[in-house]
């Protein structure tokens, strides 16, 4: 049985050990380039964007018909000989399908990989009963042999090298094994798992779709396994979940696009099989195969209903959340994910298993937004994520210290900007003239001492405002900046920089004195209510300026103004048309300068310095900008040199670096190695969190580039 | 897609996938070569299923005596030493370089899963520009059940040790297509 860690310190202990593994992370590594070309390639000349939308909009309408589709499926299935089961639990799914073993008179059951057999742990159950169960996807055997779950959704045993793989097959078959053969490896399995196909009375899958208007199971597989597994043993039993349910072949085709391809970066699996109902077998006495179908609830019809959630259910168990995920791949799927693994599982395991597996777990996300950027189903992963956090939360009734602090302070943009001033008298004594504090309080432990932290300004940008605005007499159109906690109180110089460029474009700037926080952090932290006070405030803020753009250098801040103050606020029709002339006028620095005011190279005097750029997450996949920031350096004359993995998180996650310190050290110290391993002056991003992240990380290990925002670094070039 | 068009495109899927895709003028030549090809393997048996009259009969011509055993259904008695399956497929579809069996025989499906060398052959004119275009014809199959229907492209393979790409894992380590062009005889 597997063991998910329920509270944060014992989980990071594991994490802390998972770091260690190398073998294990230069593994996934490797898997995350690969991956990422391949599936680029298999994408190759197809409107992806269509299909993603048609997929979700297809399983959206099949969700609220589940019922009706079962029904139809069933009667189907049935005219054709098939036997149909209804499990409400995990439990009852593994009760069934020992009943018809026993029933049968089965001894030996083979079958082919199926995450929803994971989900129950049907193979303990069956094993419990007295039957001996073969796994045959040579990934789930070779776990099933080590005694442990998948590490990944598509590729079980991924976490493992060929030389643990040797040893076990060595002790297994009784030969020995050369871990530079892997053909050979492959051989044996073939031919050890081949007598277990001819042995068994029983085969069980899973299935990738169960269409109802033919009843007919999809299988996709690469291996062949399930083929042999649905045709050799006189009796088949499927397991699937509700959610397989789809109307017709021609919505299965339609996800069949574009799972292989995501998956593992295949045009299409190898095998791709349709069943419909009993077909011929000649080791059954009938002639005709005996087929059950055990259709599994446990908690899918509640998630159908659940409003926020029921997206959850577009998942075709591709594995990509996981893939990209830059958590899991510093850590691996046994310490990313229950049974399910990488973001949807973080969001399954509270539903499916329990909100004792999932509370720490959903804790350990940045918010990066890879995942949802590479989600087939399109679902909107990072949203669920946090709002798991607050289903958890929920359910166990408490709230941490953290969460109440946050509600109370938050909604008071008075006593939290007193509080950030006071944070200034705080830090003082530790920072000394430093700019940087490079010794920690001692009530952070030792962990969090990878990067020095900034000192809270002690002039905030409000409080400069009426000195450094410039004053405009003509001003060919307004702009009110949105500044940000961040640049408000601790980085006021980032966007001070600014403000020379828009002045020489005749741009009249305004900062709204009743702006706050814009509620990101609270949302993080699963407060939703409090989100939405901030985003009223926020809204009522800037609808007097007569602004033409709010204009923001912090992507974090720009992409939740931009992306979730319509989910926050969407359902309300008051605010509808307030919402959308706010929404609408958000806009981020480089897309303003490039596009915009069209700033021009004659403008700068082009240091040519050597620059790296760091994508945030925030704005790259947030609000998908993605080339405007490095014409903007190649407008500002900066030699752009790009480095490895550009728009991977740099760690920050707002308070994620917090929870998981050792997770977020990983994280930026590999940023930090590709950029001084591309031979950087500098290195520029359009966030002031990760300029935080960044610039303490290179203070703490005294590397030599300048982290700037890129905002300072233009406004430095410009000719006087 | 123009015909020559689409038989191109289903060559170059096929073939990313280690499927080797030949063009051959009529049945004759395709038996003679999933004959030879038992033959160069150093396989001694070719299990035939639902063959046209014409390829039965040069499968016959085309078997000397004594080199290849032609396995004859029921194939559950051969489960462990058919070496090549020749089948015909009922489509194919360019965009993936897949074929589309109707395997609801299970003879058929023994032939196509358990042998080591699977060779299939598909009319020029059956081939389609994607799985969508056969969305019509298959759903009529499976409304007309019990069916089972087989999309297959490349030979089996995994990954799962380290991630290296290993073919043939549980089904036919080879896969070879053989298209009818009709026209050309
Ligand atoms: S948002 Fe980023 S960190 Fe969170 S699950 Fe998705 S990919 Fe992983
Ligand atoms: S959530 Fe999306 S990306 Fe993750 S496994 Fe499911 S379909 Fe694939």
């Amino acid at each position: 049985m597997i063991r998910t860690p329920g509270d944060v310190k014992t989980y990071r202990k594991e994490l802390r050990e998972a770091l260690q593994n190398t073998f294990l992370r230069q593994t996934l590594d490797n898997f995350a380039a690969a991956y990422r070309e391949s599936r680029a390639k298999a994408f190759e000349g197809m409107d992806l964007e269509s299909l993603i939308a048609e997929i979700a909009s297809r399983k959206d309408s099949a969700l609220p018909r589940l019922d009706e589709l079962l029904a139809e499926f069933k009667r189907n299935a049935e005219s054709v000989g098939a036997v149909i089961h209804e499990a409400a639990t995990a439990q009852e799914a593994n009760e069934i399908i020992a009943r018809i073993a026993r029933e049968g008179g089965v001894r030996k059951v083979i079958k082919s990989k199926s995450m929803t057999a994971e989900e129950t742990f049907l193979n303990d159950h069956l094993e419990r009963e007295g039957l001996q169960v073969t796994e045959t996807d040579l990934g789930e055997w070779i776990i099933q042999l080590r005694r442990e779950g998948p590490s990944h959704m598509v590729m079980p045993a991924i976490h493992l090298s060929r030389h643990q793989v040797a040893e076990l097959f060595a002790r297994v078959t009784g030969e020995p094994m050369d871990p530079d053969d892997i053909e050979k490896m492959v051989k044996v399995a073939r031919r050890t798992l081949r007598r277990a196909y001819l042995e068994a009375d029983m085969g069980v899958s899973g299935a990738n779709f169960a269409i109802a208007d033919s009843g007919t199971l999809g299988l996709v597989t690469n291996e062949g396994n399930a083929r042999l597994v649905t045709t050799l043993p006189r009796i088949h039993v499927a397991l699937v979940g509700l959610d397989k349910l789809v109307p017709d072949l021609e919505t299965a085709l339609t996800i069949l696009k574009a799972l292989p391809r995501n998956a593992t970066g295949q045009a299409i699996s190898t095998y791709v099989t349709w069943i419909t109902g009993a077909v011929e077998c000649a080791a059954a006495p009938s002639g005709r195969k005996e087929l059950h179908i055990v259709f599994l609830d446990n908690g899918r019809r509640a998630l159908a209903k659940n409003p926020v959630f029921s997206q959850a259910l577009r998942c075709v168990r591709c594995g990509a959340c996981a893939n990209v995920c830059p958590i899991y791949r510093l850590v691996g799927g046994h310490n990313y994910g229950h049974v399910y693994i990488g973001a949807i599982g973080l969001i399954l395991t509270a539903f499916y298993h329990g909100v004792e597996n999932a509370r720490a777990l959903v804790l350990n996300c940045l918010n990066c937004q890879a995942c949802k950027a590479v989600c087939p189903a399109g679902i909107d992963l990072p949203h669920l994520i946090k709002n798991a956090t607050r289903h958890v939360l929920d359910r166990e009734g408490r709230r941490p210290l953290k969460n109440v602090l946050l509600r109370t302070v938050l909604k008071d943009r008075k006593l939290f900007h007193f509080l950030l001033r006071k944070a200034y008298l705080a830090q003082k004594p530790l920072a000394g003239d430093e700019p940087l504090l490079r010794h920690l309080p001692l009530f952070f432990d030792k962990a969090h001492g990878f990067r020095s932290l900034p000192v809270v300004n002690p002039r905030p940008l409000r409080d400069r405002w009426d000195r450094v605005r410039p004053d405009e007499k003509a001003p060919r159109m307004r702009v009110a900046l949105f500044g940000g906690c961040l640049v408000d109180f601790v980085y006021p110089e980032q966007a001070e920089s600014v403000l020379p460029i828009l002045e020489k474009h005749a741009v009249a700037v305004d900062y709204p004195m009743d702006q706050t926080c814009c509620g990101l952090p609270a949302l993080m932290a699963a407060e939703k209510e409090t989100a939405r006070d901030v985003a009223v405030q926020n809204i009522r803020a800037f609808e007097d300026s007569g602004a033409d753009w709010i204009l923001t250098l912090c992507a974090s801040c720009g992409s939740h103004l931009k992306e979730n103050y319509p989910k926050l606020l969407g359902d309300d029709p008051a605010w509808k048309e307030r919402l959308q002339a706010f929404t609408g006028k958000v806009i981020d620095l480089s897309s303003f300068l490039v596009k915009v005011l069209k700033i021009q190279p004659e403008d700068f005097r082009g240091t040519g310095a050597k620059t790296a750029y760091h994508a945030p997450c925030h704005l790259c996949r947030g609000l998908k900008v993605v080339e405007e920031p490095r014409k903007l350096l190649d407008i500002a004359g900066f030699q752009y040199v790009p480095a490895p993995d550009e728009d991977v998180c740099c760690g920050f996650g707002g308070s994620y670096s917090l929870e998981f310190p050792e997770i977020s050290a990983e994280l930026l110290k590999r940023k930090l190695d590709h950029v001084e391993a591309a031979g950087a002056e500098l290195l520029v991003t359009d966030c002031p969190g990760c300029v935080l992240q960044l610039r303490g990380g290179m203070d703490k290990r005294g590397g030599r580039v300048r982290v700037c925002h890129i905002g300072e670094a233009v406004g430095e070039g410009l000719k006087d | 897609m123009h015909p020559t068009e689409l038989l191109r495109q289903f060559e170059e899927k096929a073939r990313a996938v280690q499927t080797v895709v030949r063009r051959v003028s009529h049945w004759r030549e395709a038996v003679r070569y999933a004959v030879d090809l038992t033959v160069e393997r150093g396989g001694r048996t070719l299990a035939p299923m639902n063959l046209p009259p014409e390829a039965s009969q040069s499968l016959e011509d085309a078997t000397p005596i004594g080199t290849v055993e032609i396995l004859r259904p029921p194939l559950r008695n051969h489960l462990q030493d058919i070496h090549t399956g020749l089948t015909p497929a009922d489509w194919a579809i360019a965009e993936t370089g897949t074929l589309v069996l109707d395997s609801t025989s299970e003879d058929l499906r023994i032939a196509t899963m358990l042998s080591e060398v699977h060779v299939a052959v598909v009319p020029a004119g059956r081939i389609r520009a994607d799985s969508l275009e056969l969305k019509g014809e298959i759903a009529s199959l499976q409304k007309n059940g019990p069916r089972y229907v087989a999309f297959i492209s490349g030979a089996s393979r995994t990954a799962d040790i380290e991630r290296v790409l290993t073919i043939g894992v549980h089904g036919p380590q080879e896969l070879h297509v053989l298209i009818l062009e009709e026209d050309a005889s």
